[in-house]
């Protein structure tokens, strides 16, 4: 396709140099513009409709899931639309955001069966869920919401005490939405993703993991060049910092890789936008990309790595004990679909990866180019076993050992 | 905030137990509950009412979703909050199932349209190739998924949509439409909005 007026702009605004249209190229290049060039992807590129009513149990698609041999798949709870990222309460509870829907649920065991609630509705992506202390926390697009004592009030849990002007996030719609976790110092870490596709932006505020005090003060930047984790963390024994990256749209089928980062100390650079681990990105001015930490592990080209959790015990085996397992939601920007799986992160002794294996697949049926489900987080459960949440199909598998 | 169980742990257990049959949408139970709809969106789903969409021939998914996001509050529409306010699934699917299923007006579109204007429909039909509405909407702008039908939509509710994305007064399922829309001017809107409304 010949670059039409519009990509131009983008393409120069992108490169951060005025050409032919200086008063055009000081704004913000539309998000859907920024960086399409030159990569030859088919354009017609989407990304796929959610699913925001109940899929009933009977099309829930848990008979096509694939697990290795000695482990066991099946449907743990379902009714739960736009399910994403979950936390677990002292006594249980689970507790899952999402995104477009706007809810938070809660999943209870009942004498063997579960059951949800709905305990909150009508937020901006209440993607961040953490839970310390009794006390649920919400992160949503523009909110930061906490109630105390929350499972013990989950027919009614009243009012949440505000505490969004506390922790003063931004609050850009574009990749705005929170993944949160209490980390082992007590501070509660989250996500701040890039506005953009790839662009100019103020690495201060945006691509960053960044720490606060419970209570919202003693804001800490993690780390930065992080173009939007949806999903971090902490190794059980060396209480480092590991988090999921998505990498940018429209670059090629096959670039940039999501990565997976290992943050040694609080501050370091991981390069966006200028690399991803080796690949200079062509859309922005060349930096060396060994200025920048080097990523622990590629995840595949628009895989979407999102949630991701350290396996803690030898509830699975002493083959994965510390080890990491990732949901990968699924591409849309890519011709031939990649992710919609749970992957492990195998590491060594001193913390490298050696390996990134599959572990549930079966939600990708690569012959017909369609998908039955898409895994966005996981949670160990106190028994030991695995949840999975299917933001797809508003469901949540649990995997056990047989 | 509003607390609910999603489903009554008695009507869980029994789903869990006795799976009930696969829930295909049914367009003939969505008429039957289509009656209230009429009176703003038209009997046959084609609006004759200001600043009121046409439902006729919209995709089914685009409908569900954003009934949805009427019932769920996060579409700020005043009467279709209303109208939506603990309506269930089943209803939401059935009735776009029934609304997809009617056919779009064609022409002469609606006695209220404007009368059509040559030059802003060529600037109008310039944009979109520059700004590839098509890509989404599809070339003959159908729609699809989540991504309404454009074709024959009432020009001034088509206006009033992109206005609203572009002042970041709605978003869709995702950021695509108010990104889509960034930098276009007014004149540029309007142009848009003729060209798309007049498509068959």
């Amino acid at each position: 396709m010949p670059p039409t007026p519009s990509m131009r702009r983008a393409f120069c605004a992108a490169l951060f140099v005025s050409m032919a249209a200086p008063a055009l190229a000081q704004a913000p290049v539309p998000a859907w513009a920024q960086g399409r060039e030159g990569s030859g992807m088919a354009p017609n590129l989407a990304p796929h409709a959610p699913r925001l009513t109940v899929t009933p149990p009977d099309q829930v698609p848990v008979d096509k899931l694939r697990v290795p041999a000695g482990f066991k798949v099946e449907l743990w709870a379902h009714g739960a639309p736009g399910a994403r990222m979950m936390a677990v309460g002292d006594r249980g509870t689970v507790f899952v955001g999402s995104r477009v829907i706007g809810r938070v649920y809660a999943i209870t065991d009942e004498g063997g069966q579960r059951r949800v609630r709905t305990i909150a509705q009508g937020l901006t992506q209440p993607n961040g869920i953490a839970f310390k202390d009794g006390a649920l926390t919400v992160i949503a697009i523009n909110r930061v919401l906490r109630w105390e004592g929350i499972e013990g009030k989950l027919d009614s849990p009243g009012a949440p005490v505000e505490m969004t002007a506390a922790f003063g996030l931004p609050t850009e719609e574009h990749h705005g939405w929170k993944f949160a976790s209490f980390g082992p110092d007590g501070r509660l870490y989250t996500n701040v993703g890039v506005p953009c596709n790839v662009c100019e932006f103020d690495r201060d505020r945006f691509a960053l993991l960044v720490s606060f005090n419970a209570d919202g003060s003693g804001r800490r930047i993690e780390a930065r060049g992080i173009r939007n984790s949806v999903g971090f963390d902490f190794h059980p024994v060396t209480r480092e910092l590991w988090a999921t990256n998505n990498g940018r749209d429209w670059a090629g089928n096959d670039v940039p890789e999501d990565t997976l980062h290992r943050v040694r100390r609080a501050g370091e650079d991981h390069g966006f936008p200028f690399c991803v681990g080796t690949w200079p990105d062509p859309a922005v001015p060349a930096r060396a990309c060994s200025e920048f930490e080097q990523p622990a592990a590629m995840l595949g080209p628009h895989t979407a790595a999102l949630g991701m959790r350290f396996y803690r015990g030898n509830g699975f085996g002493a083959a994965y004990e510390n080890q990491i397992f990732i949901a990968r939601r699924g591409s849309w920007n890519r011709e031939t679909k990649s992710g919609f799986d749970v992957v492990v992160a195998k590491l060594d002794a001193q913390g490298r990866v050696t390996a990134v294996e599959p572990f549930l697949t079966g939600f990708l049926d690569a012959n017909a180019g369609t998908f039955h489900g898409r895994p966005v987080d996981l949670q160990q459960m106190p028994d030991g076993s695995l949840l999975v949440a299917d933001e797809q199909m508003g469901a949540i598998y649990r995997i056990s050992r047989q | 905030m509003i607390v609910r169980d999603t489903l009554g742990a008695a009507a869980l257990a029994a789903a869990l137990l006795v799976p009930p049959p696969a829930a295909a949408a049914d367009a003939a139970r969505g008429a039957s509950l289509a009656a209230p709809c009429a009176a703003c969106h038209g009997a046959d789903g084609n609006s004759t009412t200001p600043l009121v969409p046409s439902l006729a021939g919209q995709p089914p998914v685009f409908l569900t979703l954003q009934m949805v996001l009427f019932r769920e509050g996060i579409r700020a529409v005043p009467a279709m909050n209303a109208a939506m306010e603990g309506i269930t699934d089943r209803d939401v699917e059935d009735l776009a199932a029934h609304y997809a299923a009617l056919p779009p007006h064609t022409d002469p579109p609606h006695a209220d349209q404007p009368e059509r204007d040559a030059a802003k429909a060529a600037r109008g039909a310039a944009l979109s190739v520059q700004h590839r509405c098509g890509v989404c909407h599809l070339p003959g702008y159908t729609g699809q998924n989540q991504m309404p039908r454009l074709a024959g939509q009432r020009e001034d509710f088509l206006l009033h949509t992109m206005q609203d994305y572009q002042a970041q007064r709605r978003t869709g399922t995702d950021t695509t439409m108010n990104a889509a829309l960034y930098g276009l001017s007014g004149q540029d809107l309007a142009d848009l909005a003729h060209y798309l409304a007049i498509q068959r």
